[in-house]
């Protein structure tokens, strides 16, 4: 008699249990983590997915990955003969061609075979530190062909029944600068998924092959049909956002992204005619970080806490176009593609505001600040490179300001501590702070973004990629743009330089780099804000006096109390327009 | 005599233990305008019932909630704050990253800094990470900032500099410049509160110190003081998250130590009623009418991190490592738009209560549940202090979820249960399964009267095969106040590779540690002799960020510090929580950690000889209940008749005063000579 029947309780029990095996794996990698980027910053996810990549359940990790699982496990189920899965395999693979991000997110697959029959596999994506190619880091913005950019790895069996292929590991080691950290992390990556796949398969034996599965549609049903309703919702017709890149990093020219999103009755097409074309630098934004990107934003209108599978993907149709800056060919280069990445969600929350303005926000740092410093400590004679994430604003609100200083659009990323960062690296950091005034004025006010002054000790090679110096985060219905970001090498000297925003560039001992982050927009006309918290913000040094008067339009006394007076004189003006 | 004062939502839970090792105890109801009152009336009460008065060496233990109260309702202290310039807004950067699992939501954001930035002032310093002084102090820097806050009045002052852990000197003299121009303030130091690298959360963790400092004084000097005049000198001590106590003096200047206070002794009951019945692996379930707490005893102690926090503010100190999940008799019920149901994390809490309450509460909720299913007795909940009304717990499950779903009340009521049931067991899995543990080894403790409808189908979820329902289990947290020690942690942060790191020099570190820890339980009245000492150490593989805490025997002379041993022990216990290990790798030595015991006497519960109950002699009733197969007649006993040796096989109940026991189809349940029931769950596939 079979203990368990398949039905909406069950299935919510079997969708607990997913989500736990999901979650505990990126516990488990984040502990054993020994780059930076893996085990402070998190930038990494792990999926539990179906025979075909079909995903039954995610980790609460950086959603921006979250789309490559899917489609790259979906490519590998065809490359593989049905028979060639043993218990213990462990697949990895780096190409963005084959459904993943950019070569360094190295994605690891385990099968899950249970009475002899292939049921799903345990998987995880994680930014690896480096993955060879012409620039220490993996994060060079300007490169323009793939083959630069790293070792690109097809689909290989990096573990064979339990056994490392030692072959392998010394050919990537061969590759890749410092191997002993990351071939460190492939590991822990792999023990991840086959951590993952033991729990599965006991959830499996417990409710029986036949119950998980049927419990498994039940739940691909339920998101599908809970996106499905937000969309009937929607008024039916074209949507269309617009937003830019300041440059691709190799031509010094405005790059167009562009969301068309169609509506009618219970289901989306979403496409970027109007964008672009490919580019040389590498901006491109391989196909499955267009898609995850797009489902991004639609999870967070919807709910952000539904169960996040397949069955929400089935609704919306993203369009794919080879050739356009969303969907690239071979060898076009993909490093910086999360600066297009995350204009894709500002261009749909940009489409969707006129109709939904109760569940979008204003434009958001929009953008992602990644660099790498490469060079040799002094004291161990060894290379190191050292990775900075760095959040900025969050855009602000229908109902309250955006988060200050916070992690991306599309990520769930940690901060490199100040004392973790100096402890193993030869840097001296020289503030780290918010800057004022970067929150676009508004109704509620865009969160303000940061400015961290590194120092360096030794010569570096810095690459990076970052965005939003030509063109600011978005204010909405009123609010104002936030702050664009900059950058610049010994800052108040004579010898000051202003670094491209992509690029790679030498650094030398002694040099103070002072990177300065996008802030956000503002949500609703500035002088409607109320005067007691633009009051509270002046105290707080959020903004200034002279943004309180111009921008709020109220104006304070010496004590910095308002004066109602004046403030009322002030915003009277505005009432009339 | 000790008696153990642990003071919850609704009551206040006294329990006594006198000199022949006799158990008292008594509920008072929680006097949340003055807390104090509540307590004093509790111990009246039960120096009254156990015929004893206090004499000077008698000690009182207390476990608080004050300082999460504080925390969840914004009522700390105004501190200011002192930080390397530079890094003013460290406290409000945090770690940049979105509340956890909140990946998709632009709407969540974490809780405010506990400090606002007017009162985070920066002095000109710094200290590199060797610890060398590269920018002296700017005495003048310190001078303006203290003058600043003295001008505003803060009661609380935090000291947080950059790599203080490693030369605390600059937050030394800022400190004394404090003391001097503004001795009215309390002063929390980092590289005293928490000396270990991570800007944030060390700094978070001794701001918390800060804002919760002053409240637990004057809390404290109110009690002492009323103690006092009642009773002459009383001894008092506080419950600390990390499981043991200290004294009222040390309380105050450690104020962050008393977060989880309450829980930590439940997780020191757990551990207390494991040991009695032979077992050093257990998982504590405690379900109130809110939230169901976690704990999990390895090695007979509760385990412990120093990751935890309370409401998304990390506090970096060890502490019981507790995990507090949004589910109890008081969870709401729901059914989503598509039909689905759903149980919490809101809560009726006590006001307005289940339907079944009869206040103003309409929402079905896990105990209405349990009602319908005919599971507890209407007129015998809470002591018959609650009535419940069936009728309305029978509405509101219909309709707000049997109507809905299509379903029978009675299936709509066993949906509930089974989520619940899922939400705990997820819970549980989350806590244990993700540090390695197998939970076939376990077995599960039950705390607080809620959890004792829920623990045998809980356990069988998590393939655990066996369940103790001790005695007392309605104050039994409070027994984990009266075995818990004088306890304090210390730690040094060394940072070396296994190398570079001579075993006399990890000696004498150590034995720094010890001697500062026996001075500090000397001053606390400890005698020499009751003094136990626990080094370990935080290790990981040259490289990691994560440590793994490993024990170290505590020796005297260098030639018995085995490193072997301890790297053996760290392969081990990585391979354990991650399945994966290096021998060949190098280990990095992070922590040196020393904690100091001063042992309490043995507590021991009453033991019966064997007095098998004829079972008809201890039925109270035969009832029709429902279970997964249909409404079903099971007996119902009597607890307080059930002696030991006594046999019991599911499906049936057991009342007892503020609680009843669910045994279900195809479990068995032994009652031992302490009067547990031991619930053994016979069919389990493993």
């Amino acid at each position: 008699m079979a203990k368990y029947k398949a039905d909406k309780v069950t299935m919510q029990v079997i969708r607990y249990a997913l989500e736990a095996v999901a979650d505990d794996m990126g516990y488990a990698l984040q502990r054993m983590g020994r780059s930076t980027i893996v085990k402070e910053i998190m930038d990494f996810n792990c999926a539990v997915l179906g025979p075909e990549g079909n995903i039954l359940s995610q980790a609460h990790l950086c959603p921006l990955m979250m789309f490559s699982l899917p489609r790259t496990c979906h490519n590998m189920v065809k490359h593989y003969h049905m028979d060639s899965w043993h218990e213990g395999d462990v697949v990895v693979t780096n190409d963005p061609y084959l459904g993943g991000q950019h070569l360094p997110d190295v994605q690891f697959f385990s099968p899950i075979i249970f009475d002899n029959e292939l049921v799903g596999f345990a998987a995880n994506i994680c930014h690896q530190l480096d993955m060879g190619g012409s620039v220490p880091g993996g994060v060079a913005g300007g490169l323009t062909e793939i083959y630069q950019e790293g070792l690109r790895i097809p689909f290989v069996k990096l573990y064979h029944k339990g056994e490392e292929n030692e072959e392998i590991f010394s050919l990537i080691g061969n590759n890749i600068r410092i191997p002993e950290k990351t071939l460190a992390d492939f590991r822990a990556q792999a023990a991840t998924t086959l951590g993952g796949v033991s729990r599965i398969k006991k959830i499996i034996s417990k409710y029986s092959p036949g119950v998980f599965q049927e419990c498994i549609n039940m739940l691909m049903s339920y998101s599908e049909k809970r996106i499905r309703q937000f969309i009937k919702d929607l008024p039916d017709g074209k949507y269309t956002g617009v937003d830019w890149i300041d440059d691709d990093g190799y031509i010094d020219e405005p790059v167009k992204l562009q969301v068309n999103i169609h509506i009618q009755d219970d289901s989306m097409v979403v496409d970027f005619r109007g964008s672009s074309p490919q580019t040389q630098g590498n901006i491109n934004c391989p196909w499955s970080c267009s898609e995850g990107a797009a489902f991004y934003t639609i999870i967070g209108m919807v709910d952000p806490y539904m169960p996040i599978n397949s069955g929400c993907f089935l609704p919306i149709e993203v369009r794919p176009e080879e050739g356009l800056i969303t969907c690239p060919r071979l060898p076009g280069a993909v490093t910086a593609r999360s600066q297009t990445m995350t204009k894709i969600v500002e261009a749909m929350l940009k489409a969707m505001a006129p109709i939904i303005p109760d569940q979008v926000v204003a434009g958001s740092h929009g953008q992602a600040c990644t660099s790498s410093f490469t060079g040799i400590h002094p004291e161990t004679g060894k290379r190191f490179t050292y990775i900075e994430i760095q959040g900025g604003g969050c855009g602000a609100r229908p109902d309250k300001d955006g988060a200050d200083g916070q992690d991306l659009h599309l990520g769930r990323f940690m901060n490199t501590p100040v004392e973790a960062a100096e402890l193993e690296y030869p840097v001296t950091i020289e503030r780290y702070e918010f800057i004022p005034d970067s929150g676009g004025a508004g109704k509620w006010r865009g969160g303000l973004s940061l400015r961290r002054d590194i120092r360096f000790h030794t010569d570096v090679t810095f690459a990076r990629y970052s965005d939003r110096r030509k063109f600011a985060p978005q204010g909405l219905f009123g609010g104002k743009e936030g702050s664009t970001a900059n950058m610049a090498l010994n800052p108040g000297t004579d010898r000051v330089q202003v670094p491209k925003s992509k690029g790679v560039s030498e650094i030398k001992a002694g040099d103070l780099l002072s990177i300065c982050l996008p802030g956000s927009g503002g949500y609703g006309p500035p002088w409607e804000r109320d005067p007691e918290r633009v009051r509270w913000d002046v105290i707080n040094g959020k903004i200034s006096l002279q943004s309180a008067k111009e921008d709020y339009l109220v104006s304070l006394n010496s004590d910095l109390s308002v004066n109602e007076t004046e403030t009322k004189a002030l915003r009277a003006e505005k009432g009339k327009g | 005599m000790r008696i153990g004062i642990d003071v919850g939502g609704t009551f206040t839970d006294i329990i006594l233990m006198d000199n022949r090792g006799k158990f008292y105890y008594v509920k008072t109801p929680t006097t949340h305008n003055d807390l104090a009152e509540g307590v004093l009336n509790g111990i009246a009460d039960i120096l009254q019932i156990s015929d004893q008065s206090l004499q000077a060496t008698d000690s009182i233990i207390h476990g608080t909630t004050i300082g999460t109260n504080a925390i969840v309702e914004g009522k700390g202290a105004k501190v200011g704050l002192i930080t390397t310039k530079g890094f003013e807004d460290v406290l409000e950067i945090r770690r940049v990253a979105r509340p956890k699992d909140a990946a998709y939501d632009f709407e969540i954001d974490n809780p405010p800094p506990l400090v606002p930035r007017y009162l985070r002032k920066g002095v000109t310093e710094r200290i590199n990470s060797k610890g060398e002084i590269v920018v002296p102090l700017d005495e003048d820097s310190v001078r303006n900032a203290v003058d600043f806050f003295k001008g505003l009045r803060v009661e609380a002052i935090t000291i947080s500099l950059l790599f203080s852990f490693l030369n605390p000197r600059h937050e030394r003299k800022v400190a004394e410049i404090c003391q001097k121009i503004y001795p009215e303030a309390k002063i929390s130091i980092s590289s005293e509160i928490c000396p270990e690298f991570r800007e944030y959360e060390r700094t978070c963790t001794t701001v918390m110190n800060s804002y919760l400092g002053p409240v637990i004084a004057e809390y404290m000097n109110n009690l002492i003081n009323r103690l006092n005049a009642t009773y002459n000198k009383v001894e008092l001590h506080i419950m600390q998250s990390n499981g043991g106590s200290m004294t009222v003096e040390m309380a105050e200047t450690h104020a962050a130590n008393l977060i989880n206070s309450g829980p930590a002794a439940g997780a020191m009951a757990t551990a207390f009623i494991a040991e009695l019945v032979g077992s050093k692996l257990a998982v504590g379930a405690d379900m109130g009418g809110t939230t169901f707490d976690i704990s999990i005893i390895d090695g007979g102690v509760p385990r412990s991190t120093t990751w935890g926090g309370v409401t998304d503010y990390p506090i970096k100190i060890p502490m019981i490592d507790m995990r507090t999940i949004g589910a109890g008799g008081g969870s709401i019920a729901w059914v989503d738009e598509l039909d689905v149901l759903n149980v919490g994390p809101q809560s009726a809490g006590s006001e307005p209560g289940p339907a079944c309450y009869g206040k103003q509460g309409d929402l079905p909720t896990v105990t209405d549940a349990n009602l319908v299913l005919k599971r507890v007795n209407p007129d015998f909940f809470n002591e018959g202090k609650q009535r419940l009304y069936s009728k309305k717990a029978y509405e509101a499950t219909k309709v707000h979820i049997a109507d809905k779903m299509g379903l029978s009340v009675e299936e709509a009521a066993l949906g509930i249960i089974k989520i619940v049931n899922a939400n705990m067991a997820k819970g549980i899995s989350a806590s244990s399964v993700e540090r390695g543990y197998d939970l076939r080894e376990f077995i599960l403790v039950t705390l607080g009267g809620a959890c004792n409808l829920h623990a045998a189908e809980i356990a069988m979820e998590l393939h655990i095969s066996k369940v103790i329902v001790p005695p007392m289990c309605g104050v039994l947290s409070a027994v984990g106040l009266l075995v818990a020690d004088i306890q304090h942690d210390h730690v040094t942060t060394v940072s070396k590779r296994e190398q570079d790191l001579q075993p006399h020099e990890l000696l004498s570190k150590f034995q720094e540690l010890e001697d500062i820890g026996i001075q500090q339980l000397k001053k606390e009245g400890v005698k020499r002799e009751d003094i136990a000492v626990e080094w370990s150490s935080d290790l990981r593989y040259d490289g990691q960020s994560w440590e793994l805490n490993i024990p170290i025997p505590a020796v005297s002379n260098v030639d018995l510090l085995d490193i072997d041993d301890i790297r053996s022990n760290f392969h081990k216990a990585h391979q354990k929580a991650y399945s994966y290990s290096n021998p060949d790798e190098m280990l990095e030595f992070v922590n040196l950690r020393v904690r100091v015991k001063g042992k309490t006497p043995q507590v021991k519960l009453p033991c019966y000889p064997d007095t098998p109950t004829p079972l008809n002699k201890a039925e109270k009733e035969r009832r029709a209940i429902w279970l997964e197969t249909g409404l079903t007649e099971v007996p119902v006993y009597d607890r307080t008749l059930l002696g030991p040796k006594t046999a019991l096989y599911g499906p049936c109940l057991i009342e007892e005063r503020v609680s009843t026991t669910f045994i279900p189809q195809g479990c068995s349940c032994l009652v031992d000579k302490y009067m547990n029931l031991v619930i053994t769950i016979e069919d389990l596939e493993k």
